[in-house]
């Protein structure tokens, strides 16, 4: 007979720092069926049903992160009565400053918890200042929350939405456990009038969902931790010992692993979502698909990627105005260019001032040939959005100097089109230009991504290096010998980016009605998988010498 | 009100197959590796001791290493971290205290070279380790000078301690060359034609007006030739199977080569203060250490006379912790204590010094643990030391034994890479400053003797 672990049982409600609360526990599955039962008995009761919901998420990001569930607890009360005080107020100065006491707390959180060390250090290494780091725990989502709760209080202050009546509505909105961890960023707007409504299911939300949840399962706990823990995680950490090939296989892998992570994460959030009656738009679009560094911008964490536009970009002044910000922000990319140039990659001054004039003509040449002066505004809206983007990501100069690369890529983009004339014209037709144009995107990207990645500028640029000075196709069998498993993964994540978006709504469709033991069945394989790869055999690392 | 819901009736089929199979694997004896890694009820319930079968482990230690008993000595000692021992029991006595008596008239007199050479894997490829441990023991008995250089590394271009240009053309002849090739104790030998070069900085010196004196270590040429040292054409004689030619000696640390003959084996370049302390760190990555016996005994003599050392490190272990159920290394007493003898018996002042491995993780079952077989190895590689009669240190022990790679990998800032093999640039200078503290502990016992 096996013996119970009271103990062990009931430490199971607890939080556990050392085993937080994800979709991969085996309490989800406990956790997920409890809900689930209460919420489906109580499905007309919409107000108990709301407050089971809130409790479950609430409890979920207690299960995930411990005390730090206080955080948002106390952010949803404050916004919540700032953003009724700003309806009802009539007064415009009373409603703006309501605003920026909202917008105040909101970063002012958002920059104690995540970037209080950054700047400390940044401090230290510019003036020397001898600051000491604060021990600060980041607290799970509160990147993803903080946005949540801005654009819900702009959204009001601008008069575009009706902030909810009920604290337990908004409570929800913020707390709703499927995107708590890692997105997507939901808007109020689209959220909020779904709370209440009568609870139905078809047959093709259900299929949906299920498609959903387990192909984002599949490629976050099978593809990405395998890629990572066997293969990626080897080669960043120190890039100086491994080859050319296997450095740059490593940031294939790091594509494939950023992109599994993030859209599989989102995938299950939005097929949970889904299975409770909720729609949260698609958040990840075959990003690697894109033929151009904006494309890729429409495909990758769509979510993000609107809130900037929305909340920052058209905020600095979009493409019609620039502001004291965009001025701000644009003499610290320019001078931080000039530094990497001249500093990081020890450029003579000449070279780094001439590196510096040709980005900043990049930015203008559109403007001029143009003739607009809003133009002009554009590309540096731009460059300021990817640059506090980029800061987003994480606390880190890699993270902005990501973002600026990105801001750069775009801009040259912009250029391209004005100098060959729209997005259709001639040539950009043909399929050899978008297959040209689709693997020079591909690259540029993982080229960011080596930064976004690695632990500093040193690793970026062992890297780099290794990847343009040390190679040998002698290293190919060996490579392909100890790493096979590998390269097929990576394969099938770029496999995965060529079926089309529609392809799995056009499946859905044919087969209308599928019978329960199919799902029943195509569930346990993947757990079965799961559990193989959970114990498959460690690829270890290699190191070839030639 | 339309009732059908399609979510709930699959999540309470599923939910009870899943349960049922789960608690079902606790009543059946035999287990299925991948659904005992997602069953869910591993935090409520164990299975009864009695059901689990005793399984024996797959390869048991065929039998322990026989350690002969000898009165003076201790072998337990092998066990302690931070500590080179020679496994005397008498604990005021010093272990190596012929390494000690030189260093200590260095100290005094200033005068005199006190060379090590500190063989290694991977672990102490680009200087790791030996770059902290040289700058320590030059800081404390004078000397400056990198040592050893060979002509090509695959991380010379990482390697802090010099900066280094090299052509294309050199033909690398090592190890892993087929064949019994004649070595040098790198384990490499570099051939160039009249149009490859060499050019390399010693960057370990930080004062410009220290002399260093820059040599050529080469093998045996026939007839004399020539080459170009720092743009001088300089006749290079090499009628032993080991040469040391001495090229400059002067305040300028570089030293480039050039128009050189394919038939003469280069072997590296080597710079040295003309007294202190010298650390050659001779790295090759994966290998154990059993290959140094396919060394000849004529060159490594000649070595001893041409070139002495006065200490010999080995640190090898983490290749062959290449299988995570690995549990018996008797084996490699029987292959390296030949090395250590060997290398005794050609250098004959040289003391010799066995560093154990370092940890190494492997993931079990989804954790990451130390390699099971560990302990049982560090044994083996103490055995051997204690066999050839040579001092052993305990790296394993030093880095905090079970789990430390693991702690060491996930520590912020790390101090290990994620393949949970190798200590980074800061876990191995701290091993660096382990290793000079463990011999300096042993000089000064060698130190409060004499009064």
């Amino acid at each position: 007979m096996p013996i119970f672990n009271t103990e062990g049982f009931f430490h199971q409600f607890l939080y556990d720092e050392k085993n937080p609360l994800l979709f991969n526990n085996g309490f989800f599955v406990f956790f997920f069926t409890a809900f689930l039962c209460l919420y489906y008995i109580f499905r007309n009761k919409i107000a108990v049903r709301r407050y089971i919901f809130c409790f479950f998420s609430l409890y979920f990001f207690y299960k995930a992160s411990g005390a730090f569930v206080g955080l948002v607890i106390i952010s949803a009360i404050v916004d919540f009565v700032l953003s009724n005080a700003i309806f009802s107020t009539a007064h415009q100065l009373k409603k703006r400053l309501l605003l920026i006491v909202s917008v105040m707390f909101n970063l002012g959180m958002l920059f104690y918890f995540k970037y209080t060390n950054f700047f400390i250090s940044l401090s230290n290494e510019l003036f020397h200042a001898g600051f000491h780091p604060l021990n600060i725990l980041l607290p799970v989502g509160i990147s993803f929350y903080t946005f949540e709760n801005l654009s819900y209080t702009i959204d009001v202050y601008r008069g575009e939405l009706e902030p909810a009546r009920k604290f337990s509505d908004y409570l929800l909105f913020l707390s709703f456990f499927p995107k708590l961890v890692m997105g997507p960023i939901v808007r109020a707007h689209d959220f909020v009038p779904q709370i209440n409504k009568p609870y139905q299911i078809s047959d093709n939300d259900f299929a949906k969902g299920f498609y959903l949840i387990v192909s984002g399962l599949f490629k976050k706990l099978i593809i990405s931790d395998y890629l990572t823990l066997n293969y990626v995680n080897y080669i960043f950490d120190d890039p100086a010992r491994y080859t050319g090939m296997e450095n740059l296989f490593a940031v294939y892998g790091y594509a494939a692993v950023i992109y599994c992570d993030f859209s599989g994460y989102s995938d299950v959030a939005i097929g949970i979502a889904r299975w409770l009656g909720f729609t949260i738009p698609t958040n990840f679009l075959s990003p690697y698909q894109s033929s151009s560094i904006t494309e890729f911008w429409r495909r990758w964490h769509i979510s993000l990627s609107s809130w900037l536009k929305d909340y920052l970009y058209i905020p600095l002044g979009g493409n019609r105005k620039g502001s004291w910000v965009t001025l701000f922000f644009t003499a610290l990319f320019f001078t931080s260019c000039y530094f990497i140039f001249s500093s990081l990659l020890g450029f003579a001054v000449w070279l780094s001032a001439v590196l510096c004039l040709a980005l900043l003509v990049i930015f203008i040449l559109p403007s001029v040939i143009k003739r607009s002066k809003g133009g002009l505004s554009t590309n540096f809206n731009l460059m300021t959005t990817m640059f506090l983007g980029g800061l987003w990501h994480g606390a880190s100069l890699n993270f902005i100097f990501w973002g600026s690369l990105h801001g750069v890529g775009l801009g040259i983009h912009k250029l391209w089109m004005i100098i060959t004339g729209g997005e259709d014209s001639g040539v950009k037709r043909s399929r050899l230009y978008k297959m040209l144009a689709g693997i020079i995107t591909f690259h540029f990207v993982c080229f960011c991504w080596i930064f976004f990645k690695a632990s500093d500028f040193n690793t970026a640029a062992a890297m780099i290096h290794q990847i343009g000075f040390d190679w040998d196709w002698k290293v190919w069998s060996a490579f392909f010998g100890n790493y096979h498993n590998i390269v097929y993964m990576i394969l099938l994540v770029m496999v995965m980016h060529l079926i089309p978006d529609n392809t799995i709504d056009k499946i859905l469709l044919r087969f209308k009605r599928i019978p329960l033991l199919v799902y029943v069945l195509l569930f346990f394989g993947f757990v079965l998988t799961y559990g193989y790869f959970k114990s498959a055999e460690q690829v270890l690392p290699i190191y070839l010498q030639f | 009100m339309n009732n059908h819901n399609p979510v709930i009736r699959f999540v309470l089929v599923t939910f009870f197959l899943y349960l049922s199979a789960s608690l079902l694997s606790y009543y059946i004896k035999t287990s299925w590796r991948p659904f005992n890694n997602i069953e869910l009820l591993s935090e409520c319930l164990k299975k009864d001791s009695a059901q689990v079968a005793v399984k024996a482990p797959e390869k048991a230690e065929e039998k322990p290493v026989v350690i002969e008993k000898m009165a003076s000595k201790n072998f337990n000692l092998y066990l302690s971290a931070k500590t080179i021992t020679d496994f005397n029991a008498d604990s005021a006595h010093p272990s190596m205290p012929a390494l000690m008596q030189k260093l200590h008239q260095l100290k005094t007199t200033k005068k005199g070279k006190v060379r090590i050479a500190y063989f290694g894997d991977s672990m102490i490829e680009g200087d790791l380790l030996t770059q902290t441990i040289r700058k320590l023991l030059q800081g404390e008995f004078g000397g400056s000078g990198v040592g050893f250089v060979p002509v090509a590394s695959p991380v010379a271009k990482f390697r802090q301690t010099i900066s280094t240009g090299v052509s294309e053309g050199w033909q690398d002849i090592s190890f892993k060359t087929p064949g019994k090739p004649n070595l040098y104790i790198s384990g490499h030998a570099f051939y160039g034609g009249a149009s490859d070069y060499v050019s390399i900085t010693d960057k370990s010196v930080k004062d410009s007006t220290t002399l260093i004196e820059k040599s050529i270590l080469f093998g045996r040429c026939d007839s004399t030739t020539t080459i170009n040292a720092n743009n001088h054409i300089t006749d290079i004689k090499g009628p032993a199977i080991f040469n040391r030619q001495v090229l400059s000696n002067d305040a300028s640390h570089s030293l480039r080569i050039s128009g050189l003959d394919n038939k003469l084996p280069v072997y590296g370049l080597s710079f040295e203060s003309e007294n202190g302390v010298i650390v050659d760190n001779f790295s090759f990555r994966g290998i154990t250490g059993i290959e140094l016996n396919k060394l000849d005994s004529n060159m490594l003599s000649a070595i001893a006379q041409n070139n002495h050392y006065d200490l010999i490190v080995f640190q090898y272990g983490v290749n062959m912790l290449f299988r995570p159920d690995d549990m018996n290394f008797n084996w490699y007493n029987r292959a390296f204590s030949p090395v250590v003898k060997k290398f005794k018996a050609c250098f004959p002042d040289a003391e010799i010094l066995m560093v154990s491995t370092a940890d190494r993780a492997f993931r079990y079952e989804g954790q990451l643990e130390s390699a099971h077989g560990i302990d049982s190895l560090v044994k083996v590689q103490a055995s051997i030391a204690y066999g050839t009669k040579s001092s052993f240190y305990n790296q394993f022990a030093t880095m905090g034994g079970r789990q430390s790679i693991v702690n060491w990998a996930d520590s912020t800032p790390s101090l290990a890479n994620k393949d949970y093999v190798h200590p980074n640039f800061r876990g191995a200078a701290l091993l660096g400053q382990y290793f000079y503290e463990a011999m300096m502990k042993e000089y000064h016992q060698y130190t409060r003797t004499l009064r």
